[in-house]
């Protein structure tokens, strides 16, 4: 393919920090991932990053306690952000997370280029929640790679809180690898960024491990947000769930790419992935692309995605029950997103990002 | 499961070697130089008389191709090929005409049995005397279906041209219209799949050999199906054809395409081009029966089958119909799409994929929403045996301008033995907020408790899993002209022997 990429200011400045390896390698062959990478055909990060001042950011990222250690070796990155993150972020700090604790991630980014690797570990048998927040100021580019690791029989419910950011980037890329027995449940509420990417690789062992994967979004006017995720399936007796939901206003982009992948030797796989989106208005757009491969015959794997606006039907029912229209457009899109949110199993959790998703559409009226 | 594991052992069992249709006629071939450069080009334009701007177009359509990458994104894998090293044109060197069947060499008439044309319209295919007058009156009482036979590369006689042409349907090879109707052709030739649209198609446009040329004048409801069977017949004779259609306002015509291949040990090299335009309140109906040499256990030959295959409902109230069985073939790349330009414009997809064997196939469809009110609807359904790989690869896009736009998809794949792999990638892009679009995939394999239900009812193992697996297909199955009907369902039970019954 071709001659390499005439970089731009932000990638001259990504590799001038950078040492000699692949990540370097890439961005001199094809630059950062942009719209002809299948994997980024929605999410332009190139042409994105290129409008952002090139420059060091910093990034803040608060836990509630100090590192147990700190780890040299990560595994392989599934992306170039990732590795990016792992080569720029600093040591990895790595947090072993105890019986029914409640792990706090506050991340806050300055304007221009930010990176971070982290690794969290729950032991066998343990059950933590990991509850991550990002706020990013103007201009900067955050860039997180987390390595979640469960033991047998551990249960980890993350929850991903994100915040409206107009004018800045986030990248946060999750490889989640569990043992047999253990219980993933994820729960993403996005409010999306200029371009946000909630990028998530789960390794599912099958043997009696869950895996649940969530989401709701509302996008406004010039917010981008990009849910990635791939499952792959490589023992039998797994289960798999994921339901995610999201309105989109005039000028906003969705975007959904979720894959299962069901290796030969996952039978008896129960997976079910579901897409659905609102479209609240002209200029409005999602892009989804809910993919399977399945190389097992005895599973049960289906996808569903549908797109459209507003039910009609309900949406008069309301008007002539005498709620204004604006009210009960709103109501309707709230019970539309809640949804996934109810699923959360911890009470606190769920009932703070159900009063969010209410505070965010009230705004928007 | 025994039912299932008897399934398996069926597929197992229908092993490529007992292709049907294997079968190579030995007649003189006129061949242009093996390779493909601007002579090769120049070659085929020459020995098909056409006109200087025909010529022209081909070698800019070389030109361009050959700055061209070969498009590596499908699911599937195979060796290089070597462009150079395959015929580009090859004509069956007698085309003359005969006094009485008497006269017409006995392979020749045996091909055409094997390829179960009947022996009268064999008659009129191949140009014997006074034949077109007796067919002509059994017309009324027989099924009307006309006939372009692609004969390898060329298109050797048109069947029932005159009734076509007293309806004012013009149906002949597009070697014949170019050279008749060159401001017909020139007008729709590569506006809708454009000289430099993808590796394979620019390639056909350098190189296309014939095809059949379609147009149904305003208002015309085409009187016959019509209909045309591809036969690849020479050694590593790669096959280019060029199909273009044309409804014109309110028009209506049937098409069917049907398929089979020689054995050979070569893989050959299938890149064909079909251009579909419907104007205003026009419909057309495409359907396709493809059953390609797959190559034989061990996946060593068969065709490579990249096709290109678009329509363009260009008028308002414009309808297209993709119908398509695909039991054939090594290799497939093929995506039927309709562009909705039109206000109220319709496209249809209904799609049977069955790979066994070391069958690879990469199909579906792409839906793009241009116009208002427009409608398209895709059922899709895969089957996988043996140590095959299959994937639907779909797009549906609503663009900004297309309100109440509107699309359902399904597409299930079915899953028998556990050494084959079924794959769904649909890309859904919506761009406008009154539009629906649904899409529901499934994977599984043959459900134990269906089947169970089925023996309760005292049907035998075999005719259970047949049941079933024809009731998985059945809403592609009926939307299958007639013509067509049984010839798919005879191809289904070839390809999965045993497990239909």
């Amino acid at each position: 393919m071709g001659l390499p990429v005439k970089l731009n200011l932000y990638e001259e400045a990504l590799l001038d920090a950078l040492p000699d390896g692949e990540a370097a390698e890439a961005i001199r062959a094809s630059g950062l991932p942009h719209r002809r990478v299948e994997a980024w055909k929605w999410s332009d990060l190139r042409t994105v990053l290129s409008r952002l001042p090139a420059k060091t950011g910093v990034m803040a990222a608060r836990t509630p306690r100090e590192a147990d250690s700190e780890v040299l070796a990560l595994p392989e990155p599934v992306s170039l952000p990732a590795r990016l993150a792992g080569l720029l972020g600093g040591p990895a700090g790595m947090f072993v997370l105890k019986a029914a604790e409640r792990f706090t991630l506050d991340v806050s980014a300055s304007e221009g280029a930010s990176h971070r690797a982290l690794v969290i570990e729950v032991p066998a048998g343990v059950s933590a929640v990991l509850h991550e927040r990002y706020a990013l100021d103007a201009g900067a580019f955050a860039n997180i790679a987390l390595d979640i690791r469960l033991g047998e029989g551990a249960r980890l419910t993350r929850i991903i809180e994100q915040d409206a950011a107009p004018e800045a980037v986030l990248v946060v890329t999750g490889t989640v690898t569990l043992a047999s027995h253990a219980d993933y449940a994820q729960t993403t509420l996005g409010f999306g960024a200029k371009l946000a990417r909630i990028e998530t690789h789960i390794t599912h062992p099958g043997h009696g491990a869950r895996v649940r994967l969530d989401s709701a979004y509302l996008l406004a006017e010039g917010l981008h947000l990009d849910q990635t995720s791939i499952v792959r399936h490589t023992g039998p007796h797994g289960v798999t769930e994921e339901l995610s939901k999201g309105a989109v206003m005039p000028g906003g982009r969705g975007v959904f790419q979720g894959k299962i992948h069901v290796e030969r030797a996952a039978q008896k796989t129960d997976a079910r992935m579901n897409h659905r989106g609102l479209l609240l208005g002209e200029r409005a757009e999602i892009d989804a692309k809910p993919e399977l491969e399945i190389y097992a015959d005895d599973v049960a794997c289906a996808h569903g995605n549908a797109l459209g606006e507003l039910d009609a039907e309900a949406l008069f029912y309301m008007r002539q029950r005498g709620i204004p229209e604006i009210a009960a457009r709103a109501l309707l899109t709230e019970s539309f997103l809640a949804e996934p949110l109810e699923r959360i199993e911890d009470e606190a959790i769920r009932d703070a990002l159900l009063a969010r998703l209410r505070t965010a559409l009230e705004a928007l009226r | 499961m025994p039912a299932v594991k008897e399934t398996i052992e069926d597929v197992r069992r229908l092993e490529a070697d007992k292709y049907k249709y294997g079968f190579s006629t030995e007649i003189e071939q006129e061949f242009a130089p093996k390779g493909l450069s601007e002579d090769t080009v120049r070659f085929i334009s020459a020995k098909k008389d056409e006109p200087e701007w025909m010529l022209n177009w081909r070698l800019e359509a070389f030109r361009r191709w050959k700055e061209m990458d070969e498009p590596e994104w499908a699911n599937v894998g195979y060796p290089p090929i070597d462009y150079q090293d395959a015929y580009y044109y090859a004509a069956p060197k007698n085309v003359t005409k005969y006094k009485s069947l008497d006269e017409v060499p006995a392979e020749i008439l045996e091909t055409y049995e094997k390829l179960g044309i009947p022996l009268r319209e064999a008659e009129v295919l191949l140009g014997v005397e006074g034949a077109e007058n007796r067919t002509a009156a059994e017309a009324r009482e027989t099924p009307r279906v006309a006939v372009d036979a692609v004969f390898d590369s060329v298109s050797v006689v048109t069947t029932f041209r005159k009734e076509l042409e007293k309806a004012g349907v013009i149906f002949m090879p597009i070697s014949e219209a170019i050279r008749e109707y060159p401001e017909l052709v020139r007008k729709y030739l590569g506006s809708v799949v454009p000289v430099t649209d993808n590796f394979f198609a620019t390639l056909n446009s350098a190189v296309f050999s014939d095809g059949s040329f379609v147009y149904v004048p305003p208002g015309v409801r085409c009187p016959m199906e019509l209909s045309t069977y591809f036969r690849m017949n020479a050694q590593g004779t790669g096959q280019f054809e060029r199909t273009l259609i044309i409804a014109d306002k309110g028009a209506y015509v049937s098409y069917l395409e049907g398929c089979t291949a020689p054995m050979r040990d070569e893989n050959q090299l299938h890149a064909a081009v079909v251009e579909l335009v419907a104007l205003d309140d026009a419909q057309i109906k495409y359907s396709t029966v493809q059953n390609w040499w797959p190559g034989d256990a061990e996946g060593k030959g068969g065709v490579y089958n990249f096709v290109t295959k678009r329509a363009d409902c260009r008028g308002r109230n414009s309808k297209v119909s993709w119908t398509q069985v695909e039991t054939g073939s090594a290799i497939t790349w093929k995506y039927p799409s309709c562009v909705l330009r039109g206000d109220n414009s319709q496209g249809e997809f209904y799609s049977i994929a069955v790979t066994n064997g070391r069958q690879q196939a990469d199909t579906g469809t792409k839906m793009i929403h241009l116009g208002r009110n427009t409608k398209s609807r895709i059922i899709a359904k895969g089957i996988s045996a043996g140590r095959s790989d299959q994937t639907y690869r779909g797009l549906v896009s609503v663009h900004a301008k297309a309100a109440g736009a509107r699309n359902f998809t399904q597409c299930d794949s079915l899953l028998i033995g556990d050494q084959c792999g079924a794959h769904t990638v649909p890309y859904i892009e919506a761009k406008t907020p009154d539009a629906v679009l649904e899409h529901e995939a499934t994977t599984s394999k043959l459900s134990d408790d269906q089947l169970f239900y089925a023996r309760s009812r005292g049907l035998d193992e075999e005719t259970a899993v047949a049941l079933l697996v024809n009731g998985f297909c059945r809403e592609v199955l009926q939307e299958l002209p007639m013509e067509f009907a049984v010839e798919a369902q005879a191809l289904l039970k070839v390809s999965l022997e045993g497990s239909v019954g």
